[in-house]
């Protein structure tokens, strides 16, 4: 059997984690930037306010409406996450650990153990509400698959307490003939449009149908999907963290920047960032791309016309690869400098790194420079006093000391668990 | 001969590559490794004494509070103080905890009688408080550690 654990609008319940004040009432919190809503309680969404609503048209409901606000706290969210994964641990071998708030268990092989999964599974939410004050929904199924079904139903149906258990085909076929196609996992909306299209409505349709049409219609991935919904597994757990083949860090400026000085600041803190992530996962970058651009969807103030708009970006392809930030940065300045126009009002620039390798195997070449190793070791010594000592603590001096260009966090919470002067306090 | 002092000196350097994402902090050797004489402490070494044994035994289910009120000065708690809270402990009669109560999070002596729960100041200033029900009350966590600076 295999067990999805997932926390009910995670962010909102870390935010309630640490202000019970916030329990049974309207909540949302905002993308970063503070632009649209990323999660809302069920009373913000018993509210009618939709996933992915822009804050401005919030307002109104604001005014009339016991509504909080919260810009998202992404620093106090991971360690959260991490301590719902650790507690995991302390249950099953076997944790996948699939986004921020979900996780897979493998539950194969524990049968003496625990006798009764749902037991399991309602020990494990006593224990989130517990050590965490983090509500989770368990579901449990033969499939990863299925486990997301499972899940769907024990999160919305109040009289499964929270857990939901799929264990004999009489009640797979039941939850797959109420299930929406379009809600499976994997299913996109193209997909759901075309099966629609055909007729086919739920989960239990789905699954009934002939192998060759669905290879022909969805791929392999559809065939899989149907096996999954059938009982027979397709999708094992991913245990191992695979580094990651990207690295992009882009976040919008706070107001729109015209000059090249302050893009440039900004430009350098996203790659010193990127190639901090970089380091972490002991990889080494061989491109660089820079992209620069204006907001799209901005009117010009006064006349109401369309902005005029701008966007580039360059690829730089790196003559050894390297993890160095100035070595880094100084590719990234000459790319932004030779894509940047003036005149224009820029809403984000950003900078994505590919082409990764492990940072142990560089191919020397002949006729360019070999990485200079001293750069390497240097920002190691910068990230390790980073650690300790504060984010940005040692930076390069081209970052600038006045962020004008940072984010709007307007409605932060404190960082109840990363910051010694923003803890609990008691009384 | 040659070949076993090379192996001896490189675990030397290992012994000083400690990482900073693990914390692990390793006691770094000052002594120089002389030909053919290792150090004769290298086969005592240990682990430094890390304060996070000592205090937390759930890291999982462990916050850090800070005190900023006087209400438990006959535990030596102090205003200002940092306390080490474990959600995972039971809060048994008699424990010192954290427990939210009508919109505050305070720290008290949690006591039982039949019923009726009591927290308990340890200043003659402040009042035993009894919850009653309809109470917007809950536990936090058991206080293990008090983390002072003296004055």
């Amino acid at each position: 059997m295999i067990g999805l654990v997932d926390a009910n609008n995670f962010y909102v319940s870390c935010q309630r984690s640490f202000d019970p004040r916030l329990n049974g009432k309207a909540v949302v919190v905002l993308s970063n930037n503070d632009g649209c809503v990323v999660a809302r309680s069920n009373e913000a969404k018993a509210l009618g306010i939709k996933m992915g609503v822009p804050f401005f048209q919030l307002e109104e409901l604001r005014q009339q409406h016991d509504l909080t606000v919260f810009s998202s706290n992404y620093t106090l969210y991971g360690d959260m996450s991490a301590r719902l994964i650790a507690l995991l641990g302390r249950f099953v071998e076997e944790v996948e650990v699939y986004s921020i708030d979900e996780a897979f268990l493998n539950l194969s092989g524990y049968e003496q153990l625990y006798p009764n999964l749902t037991e399991l599974a309602q020990t494990i939410r006593s224990t989130s509400n517990q050590w965490l004050r983090i509500p989770v929904s368990v579901g449990l199924a033969p499939t990863k698959t299925l486990a997301k079904v499972a899940n769907w139903y024990a999160k919305r149906e109040p009289g499964h307490n929270g857990v939901f258990m799929l264990d004999t085909k009489a009640a797979i076929d039941d939850a797959l003939q109420t299930f929406d196609v379009a809600d499976l996992w994997g299913i996109g909306w193209r997909y759901a449009g075309m099966l629609k299209r055909n007729g086919i409505r739920t989960a239990a349709q789905f699954a009934a149908l002939p192998d060759d049409w669905i290879n022909a219609k969805l791929t392999v991935n559809g065939l899989r999907l149907a096996y999954e919904l059938r009982g027979t597994p397709c999708k094992l757990l991913e245990l191992e963290h695979q580094p990651k083949q990207t690295i992009c860090t882009a976040p919008s400026f706070g107001k729109l920047i015209p000059d090249l000085a302050t893009i440039t600041e900004a430009l350098t803190t996203h790659v010193g960032r990127a190639a901090e992530k970089l380091r972490k996962q002991e990889s080494a970058a061989g491109a660089l791309s820079i992209f620069l651009h204006t907001n799209r969807f901005r009117k010009t103030p006064g006349n109401g016309l369309p902005a005029k708009q701008y966007a580039d970006s360059r690829t730089v392809i790196l003559p050894h690869a390297t993890s160095s930030t100035p070595e880094l940065v100084r590719y990234a300045q000459a790319a932004l400098q030779a894509i940047y126009a003036f005149g224009y009002e820029y809403q984000k620039v950003g900078v994505i790194l590919s082409g990764l390798v492990p940072a142990g195997h560089q191919q020397q070449a002949l006729f360019s420079d070999a990485p200079d190793q001293r750069l390497a070791s240097l920002s190691k010594v910068v990230d390790k006093i980073n650690h300790r000592h504060g984010r940005d603590k040692v930076r390069l001096a081209d970052a600038g000391y006045n962020p004008e260009w940072h984010h709007k966090r307007q409605w932060i919470s404190p960082n109840y668990t990363t910051r010694w002067r923003e803890i609990l306090s008691v009384r | 001969m040659t070949a076993l002092r090379r192996q001896e000196r490189l675990s030397v350097y290992d012994f000083a590559r400690a990482t900073v994402e693990t914390q692990l902090r390793i006691p770094f050797f000052q002594s120089l490794v002389q030909a053919g004489f290792p150090s004769p402490a290298e086969n005592y070494v240990e682990r430094v004494c890390d304060l996070n044994d000592l205090c937390i035994s759930n890291a999982e289910a462990t916050y850090f509070v800070r005190v900023a009120s006087d209400s438990m000065i006959g535990d030596r708690i102090d205003r200002d103080d940092v306390l080490v809270v474990d959600c995972s402990r039971e809060p048994v009669d008699g424990k010192i905890v954290v427990v939210w109560l009508n919109g505050d999070h305070v720290v008290k002596r949690i006591h039982y009688a039949g019923e009726l729960i009591v927290l308990m100041s340890s200043n003659p200033k402040y009042d035993p408080i009894y919850v009653h029900p309809g109470d917007d009350f809950r536990v936090f966590g058991v206080v293990t550690f008090v983390i002072q600076k003296p004055v």
